[in-house]
């Protein structure tokens, strides 16, 4: 009895040191939030995004040129890279991811900035957004992957892969070189062409390269670019969905991660 | 036809998709054009990383991004702070009014076509130690001018006293590395001249951007050896040695420049009898609209920096350069210019009417990219000399460039450069280069 109201005693400051540590590092969205968040904000995204997040800052046009990707438009533009379902707005703690890792090619991880910072940064950023107070976006629930993957299962991802059209955009290899993407069809939400993932190169996959976070992108899609969700496609057949992210992990040797 | 064949050969032999991430940019995992308009020209976002120490913009991450510690390095960890660029002509022909004129040294005055290998070879290695400290080294290899050493070398100590307040960079440095008209940061690049060695008279005129060149005819360093009117000099040399403080402190619409330099134009040591100065300001538009723009302007007061040859031997001049630059970045181009006016003084009275104490000159620029991989680089130079009468030559060249990104890290170019001062034709060697062509490659990894 003892050892059991010890143990309570312990979950309980355990989990008050949790919450008061988060709201130490997540500050709540006030004036003085704000006021620091425009400051970071004017001081490292501004170049790209511009002053007033209008994805026209000064640097901005060259990181594409006359292609895709620009600087996200936190006025208009749809979030690409989310938990959250097609369409939805990210959560924070999306938002707070994409500025730690960056994305591989185009934008710096800004690991630099301390975690406060950082959480200062997406309070500005959303304050350009009123939809941001309305919604609140839920993160879609990802199941844990079922055993290693098998021979099997990759050959079955081969045949997900070519019934739904991947080899279109990606090619029959992966290599980023379908017909659609060769003939430059693919187009952003913006107009400007866009090229189609090369999934032999994990390393310049922008969602993340590990297991969850291919399975993650294929239910959400991409929005803004032709990258569709397949939620709808695969809704209660999940274990389907890991056997096409298998295949595509093998296309350059990757392991499950 | 040389711009075509390139153009029509660099299409067929492209590899379009993979985008290369060379230098610094492995570090950040990011294009290079997360920092260059093209490189080696800068946007706004690289300015600020060059400013800020080789740190990203508004923070202070001191390599924070894949520092282990020294046991755990690997040779990817090395290749975040290393990188090297491989660049120069593969074909050059040169064309003069007057072939072999009185004065020139045979066989250099005369047309002709050239093959080679790409002449210069830099390995550069820089980054951040850790907060706030950063270093840069550049070993470079010149095989038209037959030297290698070290071009560059500093350290920078950044954010002294608050959050761009006060940046220092030590070494050997490009005091124009952060002006509006940055000396080595041009899409056409340097073409040496050739000077007689044995009579210091200009044979072939070099192509550079004049404004920041040395523009005087009969100036010797401390050392008696002379300096060439195309060689970039003071405050857009190359490097010098010496310190410089420079910050933002009341936001990024103004910079301030100070700096002491050795100043003697000398490769390397201090036989300088007094320290050289400089002070710049810059302003500073870089907010939206893909627009961004700058003013800048310069004053450069040498001492004892130079000499002169008089009827008795050497004569210290102190020579000074006062400068002008703007750009203007608006989507795909990217304009920039520099006016200086140059002047020496405590020139002996018995040289005076043989020597003009001043000179001027202009170098205007415009980089676009004419489609995603094609850059397209024009560059107005004029100079009016000063110095020896006797030899001195104006020069006014206007250049065009092609330039075919085969991967963001791998072009190939085309260029043509002409003489626009045909009234001056003469028997002097430097006014006979009526025109020149090269075709080349730039490599970064």
């Amino acid at each position: 009895m003892h050892a059991k109201r010890l143990k309570y005693v312990a979950i309980l400051i355990i989990t008050g040191l949790c919450a008061s540590t988060a709201q130490a590092v997540k500050p709540t969205t006030n004036r003085d939030t704000l006021t620091e968040g425009r400051r970071i904000y004017e001081q490292t995204c501004a170049w790209c995004h511009g002053i007033g997040g209008e994805a026209d800052g000064p640097a901005g046009w060259f990181i594409g040129r006359y292609s895709s990707p620009r600087p996200r438009n936190f006025l208009k533009d749809g979030y690409k890279l989310r938990s959250t379902a097609s369409g939805d707005l990210p959560t924070d703690q999306d938002l707070f991811t994409l500025i730690t890792r960056g994305i591989p090619g185009v934008m710096p991880a800004y690991r630099a900035l301390n975690e406060q910072e950082r959480w200062q940064v997406i309070a500005y950023l959303k304050s350009w957004n009123p939809a941001f107070e309305e919604e609140k976006p839920v993160p879609l629930t990802l199941p844990q992957a079922p055993s290693a993957p098998t021979e099997t299962a990759i050959h079955n991802g081969r045949n997900l892969y070519v019934k739904y059209d991947c080899r279109v955009c990606h090619g029959d290899n992966g290599e980023g070189d379908g017909p659609e993407a060769t003939a430059g069809h693919l187009r952003d939400g913006n107009n400007l062409p866009i090229r189609a993932t090369n999934l032999t190169d994990p390393s310049a996959w922008k969602n993340g390269a590990s297991a969850h976070d291919l399975f993650r992108t294929l239910m959400t899609g991409l929005d803004g670019t032709p990258m569709p969700s397949y939620a709808n496609e695969f809704a209660g057949r999940e274990e389907a969905l890991w056997e096409l992210v298998w295949y595509i992990q093998s296309l350059s040797g990757q392991q499950r991660k | 036809m040389t711009l075509l064949a390139v153009v029509s050969t660099t299409y067929a032999v492209s590899v379009p998709s993979v985008e290369a991430i060379p230098a610094f940019a492995r570090k950040y995992s990011l294009n290079c054009t997360a920092c260059h308009t093209a490189p080696p020209r800068l946007n706004t976002f690289g300015e600020r990383f060059l400013e800020n120490g080789y740190q990203l913009p508004g923070t202070e991450d001191g390599g924070i991004t894949g520092k282990k510690n020294l046991g755990d390095l690997s040779l990817d960890d090395f290749a975040n702070y290393t990188g090297v660029r491989l660049r120069g002509n593969v074909l050059r022909g040169h064309q003069f009014k007057q072939q072999n004129p009185p004065a020139a040294e045979a066989g250099v005055v005369q047309n002709n076509v050239e093959l080679g290998f790409p002449e210069i070879f830099s390995l550069f290695t820089a980054g951040s130690l850790t907060k706030n400290i950063g270093f840069f080294a550049e070993l470079e290899s010149n095989l038209e001018e037959s030297s290698t050493g070290i071009e560059r070398a500093f350290v920078t100590f950044n954010n002294l006293g608050g959050t761009n307040v006060a940046n220092i960079r030590v070494g050997r440095i490009d005091p124009s590395a952060t002006f509006s008209f940055s000396t080595l940061r041009q899409q056409l690049e340097f073409v040496g001249d050739n000077l007689n060695p044995s009579t210091d008279t200009v044979q072939r005129a070099g192509l550079f951007p004049l404004a920041a060149a040395a523009k005087f005819y009969g100036l010797r360093n401390r050392s008696g050896t002379a300096i060439s009117p195309y060689a970039p000099s003071l405050y857009n040399a190359v490097a010098e040695t010496g310190v410089e403080v420079r910050g933002r402190p009341f936001g990024d619409w103004f910079m301030y420049q100070v700096g002491v330099l050795n100043g003697a134009n000398e490769a390397f040591g201090d036989s300088n009898k007094g320290k050289d100065f400089y002070g710049a300001v810059r302003f500073d538009y870089a907010r939206a609209a893909n627009f961004s723009a700058s003013l800048s302007g310069f004053a450069y007061l040498g001492n004892s920096n130079a000499t002169i040859l008089t009827g008795t031997g050497q004569a210290d001049v102190n020579w000074h350069r006062y400068g002008i630059a703007a750009h203007l970045r608006y989507n795909m181009f990217d304009l920039y210019g520099l006016y200086t006016l140059d002047r020496v003084a405590h020139v002996p009275a018995a040289a005076l009417s043989t020597f003009d104490t001043s000179a001027s000159g202009l170098s205007v620029a415009l980089d676009t990219y004419v489609t995603d991989r094609t850059l397209l680089s024009l560059r107005y130079d004029n100079m009016d000399a000063g110095g020896d009468l006797s030899q001195r030559t104006s020069q006014s060249f206007a250049g065009i460039q092609l330039k075919q990104y085969v991967r963001s890290n791998i072009a190939l170019f085309a260029r043509h450069d002409l003489n626009l001062r045909r009234a001056e034709d003469g028997s002097a060697a430097a006014r006979n280069l009526r025109q020149v062509f090269f075709a080349g490659i730039d490599i970064a990894y």
